[in-house]
């Protein structure tokens, strides 16, 4: 027993960390590499899987929240702090639904669409600004309620 | 290293310095608000996800795609033949809540973003490996989100294989949450008791900005404003699932829409895009049943067995479902005229040979009296579009495997 507390606590004063999170992380890092060789099986894919998997590390962390940091600033930031909240909600609230579909909204998917469903179907991007629309309006609406209380 | 000299006291300038991040809204407590939400919803999204890889039955070599089963094919039971909503549930839920999720993803690696810039890069050989796990982390939600949600749009930006990529990169992020809730379960606990006017005076936090700039939205604002993007997605997510009169919720998906008639429920893919003739399902076309016997079929001969009618539904990987009502000839009573006589598995292989052209279902699927050669659908003939002249339908399968155009069927009885 005593001999296990004092490799622990050289493991501590090496490590920096327990025994679990040692065992933790490198379970995680043993899967990852043994789903490394699962993407293997298909050595033609593996290449534009990795690719894809190492742009989802870097690209978001790096290119988009800083860029869409430096928009928020230069545009919403500057807004008189007295309606700020009233615009940024319905621009986020539409902006977060348009990360998820925006492959609709700009049809970017629409010929394999038409392949597979037999459907050609329109007018997806007047849905999503009519939904902004709408948010807006909710947002502008709370904004008189909230005037007309003060 | 010593070229590298790192002083943990002063960090280069910009996104290194604490005093760089300025947003107010940064907290403890917001991450770990959102990491609460992350904790519930993400293991729906992982079990499911595991589940409709069982549904697929790749223990099957026609249903693997050319996959070998690993360490990590995961695959711990046959997949039960009822209630027949199952598939359709587990795989809603899957795609449903994916939707819903991203945009809480998105907040919370805003919201713990100054961590991607802490000095010293690394204190130690945990803090590594630590880091290291959630690079794998990061990149395996971002991953699987990105990917599964182009997939259902048919947006195939991605030039591999998706299932296989999807699967894979599902366990690497699997892996890395086992890692991170155990190290930052306690975190996320005292987060959300402890108030940041206390944090402020005990010394900060290095999610809370040191000179924030004015605060325009406040958290419920901001917290409000993500979860109503969450609502307007889970609206699309059951549109497409339910099906019915909701599906016009899903008003910004491709699955949102059908067309008109009783034969106009959705299809995964129409008879055009087959490249089929017309001639291989004329009057030359016989559908032949192999067990121990081999057995040919005209049309007309197959409508003379007795037809059985059920409701079941067609339920989507995608996440899209739609229930009919199909009439056909009962599988186990074609096993039986092929001279099969026990538990038996059934190969079907469609007049299409594409990725899917054929795909096995277990014994449970095949000793179902639900599960149907139909014939038609809706009291008319099977359209071209749904498989005619004849197509697999079974309770709870991946849409995928209830095989159109059908033109052979291989039964291969279990030795017991």
């Amino acid at each position: 027993m005593n001999r296990l507390s004092t490799v622990v606590a050289r493991l501590r004063a090496r490590y920096g960390g327990g025994p679990a999170h040692l065992l933790a992380s490198l379970a995680s890092i043993a899967i990852a590499g043994a789903a490394v060789l699962g993407w293997t099986q298909r050595p033609r894919d593996l290449t534009n899987v990795l690719i894809w998997f190492g742009a989802a590390i870097v690209l978001h962390d790096v290119v988009l929240l800083p860029v869409y940091s430096l928009l928020d600033r230069c545009t919403l930031g500057r807004l008189p702090i007295s309606v700020a909240a009233y615009v940024r909600v319905p621009a986020l609230t539409s902006a977060l639904v348009l990360a998820v579909v925006f492959p609709t909204v700009f049809g970017f998917g629409a010929h394999q669409e038409h392949n597979a469903s037999g459907i050609v179907e329109h007018g997806y991007l007047a849905r999503w600004l009519l939904l902004t629309g709408a948010l807006f309006a909710l947002s502008g609406l709370a904004y008189a309620i909230q005037g007309r209380r003060r | 290293m010593k070229l590298l000299r790192v002083d943990p006291d002063r960090p280069p300038p910009g996104p290194f310095r604490p005093g760089f991040w300025r947003s107010p809204l940064r907290s403890p407590r917001l991450t770990a608000i959102l990491g609460l939400v992350l904790l519930i919803g993400l293991p729906i999204v992982a079990i499911t996800g595991l589940l409709s890889n069982d549904a697929y039955q790749p223990g099957f070599v026609d249903n693997a795609l050319g996959r070998h089963l690993g360490p990590l094919d995961v695959y711990l039971f046959g997949w039960p033949s009822g209630p027949d909503w199952l598939y359709a549930l587990t795989q809603g839920l899957h795609v449903t809540i994916g939707l819903a999720l991203f945009p809480v993803v998105l907040t919370k690696l805003w919201s713990v973003i100054p961590r991607l810039f802490e000095w010293p890069p690394v204190r130690s050989p945990a803090h590594a490996i630590e880091r290291l796990s959630l690079a794998l982390l990061v990149g395996g939600a971002l991953f699987e989100f990105v990917t599964g949600i182009l997939n259902v749009q048919y947006f195939y930006a991605f030039k591999f294989d998706f299932t296989q990529a999807h699967y894979y990169g599902a366990w690497v992020f699997i892996g890395a949450l086992f890692a991170h809730v155990p190290i930052k379960f306690a975190t996320m606990r005292r987060s959300l008791r402890t108030r940041e006017e206390v944090l402020a005076v005990t010394g900060g936090h290095s999610l809370l900005s040191p000179n924030p700039a004015p605060g325009t939205l406040s958290r419920r604002a901001l917290l409000g404003s993500v979860g109503g993007a969450s609502l307007i997605l889970l609206a699309q997510g059951i549109g497409q699932s339910a099906g019915g009169s909701l599906r016009a919720l899903a008003f910004l998906l491709p699955r949102g829409r059908t067309r008109p008639g009783p034969l106009g429920f959705p299809v995964n893919k129409t008879w055009v895009r087959t490249g089929l003739k017309p001639a291989a399902v004329g009057d030359n076309w016989r559908l032949t049943v192999k067990g121990r016997k081999a057995v040919t079929f005209t049309r007309a001969q197959l409508l003379a067995l007795p037809q059985h009618t059920h409701e079941l539904p067609i339920a989507c990987v995608e996440g899209w479902s739609t229930t009919q009502t199909w009439t056909g000839v009962r599988v186990r009573d074609l096993a039986a005229l092929a001279g099969v006589a026990g538990q038996a598995t059934v190969t079907s292989i469609s007049l299409e040979h594409g990725n899917y052209g054929q795909a096995t279902l277990g014994h449970e699927q095949v000793s179902d009296p639900r599960t149907l050669l139909a014939l038609s659908v809706n009291g008319q003939t099977l359209s071209l579009d749904h498989g005619y002249p004849a197509r697999i339908i079974s309770p709870t399968i991946p849409g995928v495997h209830c095989t159109k155009w059908v033109t052979e069927m291989h039964f291969a009885e279990l030795s017991v």
